[in-house]
C-alpha cells in the first residue's frame, strides 16, 4: 500500500477573478504527495495560499487546473451526490472555528456522518463511544457545544471527523482558537492517532509549535512550495527550532 | 453619531430588515383592514341582519389584538437578536448605557412607526381592491363601506405606536440587564427541553379541557348567548397554545427516542432544528393555527352565505326567469342564457277572473311548482291532472301570470276546450339554468326589461326569482362580504406570519446547512430535511385550524341553513392555497440556506 499515496496533488493552480477582470493567482502550480500514515504540515504566512490549497484538497473548492487524487480517486472529477458521499466517507475535517452544529449534542454531532450513511443506531453508538474514549471526551457526550470548552469542542469535532475512519484527516488551524494547554493536548492526541492508529493527517497552520508535531513540513509562499523540512530523528525541540529558523529566513 | 449608528445597522442587514419590515407592514395592513369594518358601525348595522354584529366584531378585535401582540413581540425579539451583538460591541467600545438605551428606543420606535405608516397605506389599498372585487362578485350593496376610514387609521396607528413604545422600553431594560458576554453569544444557546413527563401531561390535559369548553361554548351559543364567543375566545387561544406546547415537545422527544427513526439520515438534525427554539415555535404555531382557523372559517362562512342566497331564492321559485309576452329584444336576451336545463312555452288565455292554460302544453312540460310541506319547500311537477290539487295545497302560481292578473284563479283546460275558450292570449316562457349567479347579468336584463314593460315597481314583479334574489342578497351579502373580506385579511396575515417565522431564522440556519454540506450531506437530503421541518410548521397548525373551524361552524347554525354543507369547496380551495404557499416557502428557504457553490455542481 505504501506505493499509492493517500493524497496526490499534481500541478494545481487557482486563479480568482473572471477572464476579463483583474485576476489574482492564488496558487501557481503545486505538486506534492502525502503517503498513507504520514503526518504532513503545511505552513505559510497569511495570504500565501494555504487556505485556498486546503479548500481544494478537501473538495470544498475546485482548482483552475491540475488534479487532486485522494485514495486514488480524482476528486476534481467528482460532482453532486458522489462528491457529497466522498466527503462524508473519505475525508475528515477539523476547522479552526470547530463547525459543530450547536443544536445537536456532542454525541449527535459525532454520530451525524454515520447517520447519513444509515448505519444502525447501535453501531453508531459503539463507534461514537470508541472514538470518544480515544479522544477523552466520553464524559461530555451529552452536552451541547455551548456547554463545552474550546478544547472539548475541538475534540468533538475531531471525533466527528474520524468516526467514519476517513482516508485522511485535514486540519485547518485546529489549535487556532485553543489555549496552549488544550492545543498541546489536542496535538498529542492527533500524534497518537497518527502513530498508533495510522491515521493520515494533513495540517495547515502558521503556528510553528503545531507544525513541529508533523513528520514533514511544506512551506508555501506566494502560491508555490518554497521549502520542505523533515522531522527525521530530531527531537521535537530541535525540529521546532529548525522550523523557527526556516521561517525566519523563508519570509524574507 | 448615534443616529448614524442606528441607521447604519439597518443598512448592514438589509435583507433581515426587509423580512421584518414587510412582516410588520402586513400585520398593520391587516389590522387596518379589520378595523375598517369593525369601527364602522354604520356599515355593520346596514349590512348584517344580526343586531349583535358590532359586539361580535368587538370580540374579533380582542382576538386580533392578541394575535398582533404575539406577532409584534416576536418581531421585536427578532429585531433584538439582529442588533444585540452590535449593541454589545458598542458597549464594549465604551458607549454609555444611557446612549445605548436611547439608540434602542430610536430604532425600535422608528421601525414601528414606519411599518404602521406603510402598513396603513397598504391596508387602504388592500381594503379598496378587495372591497371592489367582492362588491362586484357578490353584487353586494355594502353600503357605508369606506376605504379611507378615520377611526381605523387612528386605531392602527395608536395600537402599533403604543406597542412599539412598550417594546422599546422593554428592549432597553432587558438589554442593559443582560451580561455583555451573553449578548455576544445569545443566538447560539440551545433551549434544553427541561419539562418532564408529568408537566407535559398536565399541560396536555389542560389543553384538551380548555379546547373542549371552547368547542361546547361555540356549539351552545343559542343557549349561552354572546358570552359564548368570549368564553371560546379565551379557552381556545389558551388551549391551542398549551396543546402545541405539550404536543410538540412530547412528539419531538418521542421521535428522538425512537432510535431506528432518529438514527437515520438527517432525522436527528431535523428534530433538533425543531426543538432548538421550541418556545418560539409554539407561540407562533398557536398564532398560525388561530389565523388559519379564522381565515378558513371566515371564507367558509362567507361562501355559506353566498351559496345560501340562490338556494333560498330557489326555494321560493323553481324557475330562474319567466317572461310573459316577451318582445324580440327579450327573447334575444334569453338566447344568451347558458347551461339551460329546462325551457318551456305555455299559451294562456285570460278571461274575467280566470287564467286558462292548455293541458297539452302542461302535460308536455309539467309545471315546476314549489309547495311548502312541513315548512320545507318541495319541488313538485304539475301536469294537467295534479295541477289543481297542488294549487289547493298552496303552490304559488304568481310568477306564471302578468302582474295585473295576480290573484286570479289559474285553471288547466283540456286542449279542445282551451281552443274554444275566449280571452286575451299571452305567451309564457319559463327557463331553468344550471347556475343562476353565472347568468346573473342576463337574468337581470330580462327581469328589469319586463318590469319596465309592465310599468310596475320591481318589488311588485311578484314571483320573479331575480327579485327574491335581490331581497335575500340585500340581507345576506353583507355577511358574505365580511366573510370573504376578513378571510383574505387573515390569510394575508397567516402567510406573513409563517413566512416571517421561517425567514427570520434563515440567516442563522444558513451557517448550519453550510456545515452539513461541508461534512458531506447530499443536497437532496438537505432539501428533504428542510421540507420536513417546514412541513411540520405548516401541518400542525393547519390540522388544529381545521378542527377549530369544524367546531366553530356550529355558531352559524341559526343563521345558515346548512353550515356544514359543501365544505369541500372552501376547504379544498384553502388547502390548495396553503399547499402552494408551503411550496413557495420551501423554495425560498432553500435558495437562502443551501449554498450553490461548494463545488458540488
Amino acid at each position: 500500500m505504501q506505493n499509492q499515496p493517500v493524497v496526490s496533488v499534481h500541478e494545481i493552480t487557482k486563479t480568482y477573478g473572471k477572464a476579463n477582470e483583474k485576476q489574482y493567482q492564488a496558487l501557481k502550480g503545486i505538486t506534492f504527495d502525502v503517503q498513507t500514515g504520514e503526518f504532513v504540515g503545511i505552513m505559510g504566512a497569511s495570504g500565501s495560499g494555504k487556505t485556498t490549497l486546503l479548500n481544494i484538497l478537501s473538495t470544498l473548492d475546485r482548482p483552475t487546473s491540475g488534479t487532486v487524487a485522494i485514495n486514488g480517486q480524482d476528486v476534481t472529477a467528482l460532482k453532486g451526490d458522489k462528491l457529497s458521499d466522498f466527503r462524508a466517507k473519505q475525508v475528515g475535517f477539523i476547522f479552526q472555528d470547530f463547525n459543530l452544529l450547536e443544536n445537536l449534542t456532542a454525541r449527535e454531532n459525532i454520530a451525524l456522518p454515520m447517520a447519513l450513511q444509515n448505519v444502525s443506531h447501535s453501531r453508531q453508538q459503539q463507534a461514537v463511544d470508541k472514538i470518544a474514549a480515544t479522544l477523552g471526551i466520553a464524559a461530555v457526550l451529552d452536552h451541547y457545544p455551548t456547554e463545552l470548552s474550546g478544547g472539548q469542542k475541538q475534540r468533538v469535532a475531531a471525533a466527528r471527523a474520524l468516526v467514519q475512519e476517513p482516508a485522511i484527516l485535514f486540519g485547518d488551524e485546529p489549535t487556532g482558537a485553543l489555549d496552549s494547554q488544550s492545543a498541546r493536548e489536542l496535538l498529542n492526541t492527533m500524534q497518537g492517532l497518527n502513530q498508533q492508529q495510522g491515521v493520515s493527517i494533513l495540517l495547515v497552520t502558521h503556528d510553528p509549535f503545531s507544525a513541529s508535531y508533523a513528520q514533514r513540513i511544506l512551506f508555501i509562499k506566494d502560491g508555490q512550495i518554497g521549502q520542505e523540512l523533515r522531522h527525521g530523528d530530531k527531537t521535537q525541540e530541535e525540529f521546532y527550532q529548525e522550523i523557527l529558523d526556516t521561517l525566519g529566513t523563508f519570509q524574507k | 453619531m448615534l443616529r448614524k449608528l442606528a441607521l447604519g445597522g439597518i443598512r448592514a442587514r438589509f435583507r433581515d430588515y426587509a423580512v421584518l419590515f414587510s412582516g410588520l407592514v402586513i400585520a398593520s395592513a391587516v389590522f387596518y383592514m379589520f378595523m375598517a369594518l369593525a369601527t364602522n358601525s354604520a356599515f355593520l348595522t346596514a349590512n348584517s341582519p344580526v343586531s349583535s354584529t358590532t359586539i361580535i366584531f368587538g370580540f374579533g378585535e380582542v382576538l386580533l389584538i392578541i394575535i398582533t401582540t404575539v406577532y409584534i413581540v416576536y418581531a421585536n425579539t427578532f429585531l433584538m437578536s439582529m442588533r444585540q451583538r452590535d449593541y454589545a460591541m458598542f458597549m464594549m467600545l465604551g458607549a454609555k448605557s444611557r446612549k445605548i438605551a436611547q439608540l434602542i428606543f430610536i430604532e425600535t420606535v422608528s421601525v414601528g412607526f414606519l411599518a404602521s405608516v406603510v402598513g396603513t397605506l397598504v391596508g387602504m389599498g388592500l381594503t379598496g381592491v378587495a372591497g371592489r372585487i367582492l362588491i362586484n362578485m357578490l353584487h353586494a350593496p355594502a353600503t357605508h363601506f369606506s376605504v379611507f376610514w378615520g377611526p381605523a387609521i387612528l386605531a392602527t396607528f395608536g395600537f402599533f405606536l403604543a406597542m412599539f413604545v412598550v417594546a422599546a422600553v422593554i428592549n432597553a431594560i432587558r438589554l442593559l440587564k443582560t451580561p455583555m458576554l451573553q449578548l455576544l453569544h445569545a443566538d447560539t444557546t440551545p433551549n434544553r427541553i427541561r419539562q418532564k413527563g408529568w408537566g407535559l401531561i398536565l399541560e396536555a390535559v389542560a389543553a384538551v379541557i380548555l379546547l373542549g369548553i371552547g368547542y361546547v361554548a361555540m356549539g351552545q351559543m343559542m343557549k349561552i348567548g354572546l358570552m359564548a364567543i368570549g368564553i371560546a375566545l379565551v379557552t381556545i387561544v389558551l388551549g391551542t397554545y398549551l396543546l402545541f406546547n405539550a404536543l410538540l415537545v412530547a412528539l419531538i422527544d418521542l421521535l428522538k427516542r425512537n432510535h431506528r427513526f432518529a438514527a437515520r439520515g438527517l432525522h436527528t438534525f431535523t428534530l433538533s432544528q425543531l426543538s432548538f427554539r421550541i418556545r418560539d415555535y409554539t407561540k407562533i404555531l398557536a398564532v398560525v393555527a388561530m389565523l388559519f382557523a379564522l381565515a378558513l372559517g371566515a371564507i367558509t362562512v362567507g361562501l355559506g352565505f353566498q351559496r345560501e342566497i340562490p338556494e333560498r331564492a330557489n326555494e321560493l321559485n323553481a324557475y330562474d326567469v319567466v317572461t310573459i309576452d316577451a318582445p324580440a329584444s327579450e327573447r334575444a336576451a334569453a338566447t344568451k342564457l347558458t347551461g339551460v336545463m329546462h325551457a318551456a312555452l305555455y299559451t294562456q288565455k285570460v278571461s274575467g277572473k280566470t287564467v286558462y292554460l292548455n293541458a297539452t302544453e302542461v302535460n308536455a312540460h309539467p309545471l315546476r311548482l314549489r309547495v311548502f310541506e312541513d315548512n320545507v319547500a318541495k319541488l313538485r311537477q304539475a301536469d294537467a291532472k295534479t295541477f289543481a290539487q297542488l294549487v289547493q295545497a298552496g303552490a304559488d302560481t304568481d310568477m306564471l301570470v302578468r302582474p295585473t292578473d295576480v290573484g286570479k284563479g289559474v285553471v288547466v283546460l283540456p286542449a279542445a276546450q282551451f281552443a274554444v275558450q275566449t280571452g286575451t292570449t299571452h305567451i309564457i316562457r319559463t327557463y331553468v339554468v344550471r347556475d343562476f349567479i353565472g347568468n346573473y347579468d342576463t337574468i337581470k336584463t330580462m327581469a328589469t326589461a319586463q318590469t319596465k314593460r309592465f310599468k310596475v315597481n320591481p318589488m311588485m314583479q311578484i314571483g320573479q326569482k331575480f327579485y327574491y334574489y335581490e331581497i335575500l342578497n340585500g340581507m345576506y351579502s353583507g355577511f358574505a362580504f365580511m366573510g370573504f373580506f376578513l378571510g383574505i385579511a387573515f390569510l394575508a396575515m397567516l402567510a406573513s406570519t409563517l413566512m416571517f417565522k421561517i425567514l427570520s431564522g434563515a440567516s442563522y440556519d444558513a451557517s448550519r446547512y453550510l456545515m452539513l454540506q461541508k461534512v458531506g450531506v447530499r443536497k437532496g437530503l438537505l432539501r428533504r430535511s428542510i421540507r420536513q421541518e417546514i412541513g411540520a410548521l405548516f401541518f400542525f397548525p393547519g390540522l388544529l385550524g381545521v378542527v377549530h373551524v369544524l367546531f366553530g361552524l356550529k355558531m352559524f347554525d341559526s343563521l345558515l341553513a346548512h353550515p356544514y354543507g359543501n365544505l369541500i369547496v372552501p376547504f379544498g380551495i384553502f388547502l390548495l392555497l396553503y399547499a402552494i404557499y408551503y411550496g413557495l416557502t420551501v423554495w425560498l428557504y432553500e435558495t437562502i440556506v443551501i449554498q450553490k457553490s461548494l463545488a458540488t455542481d
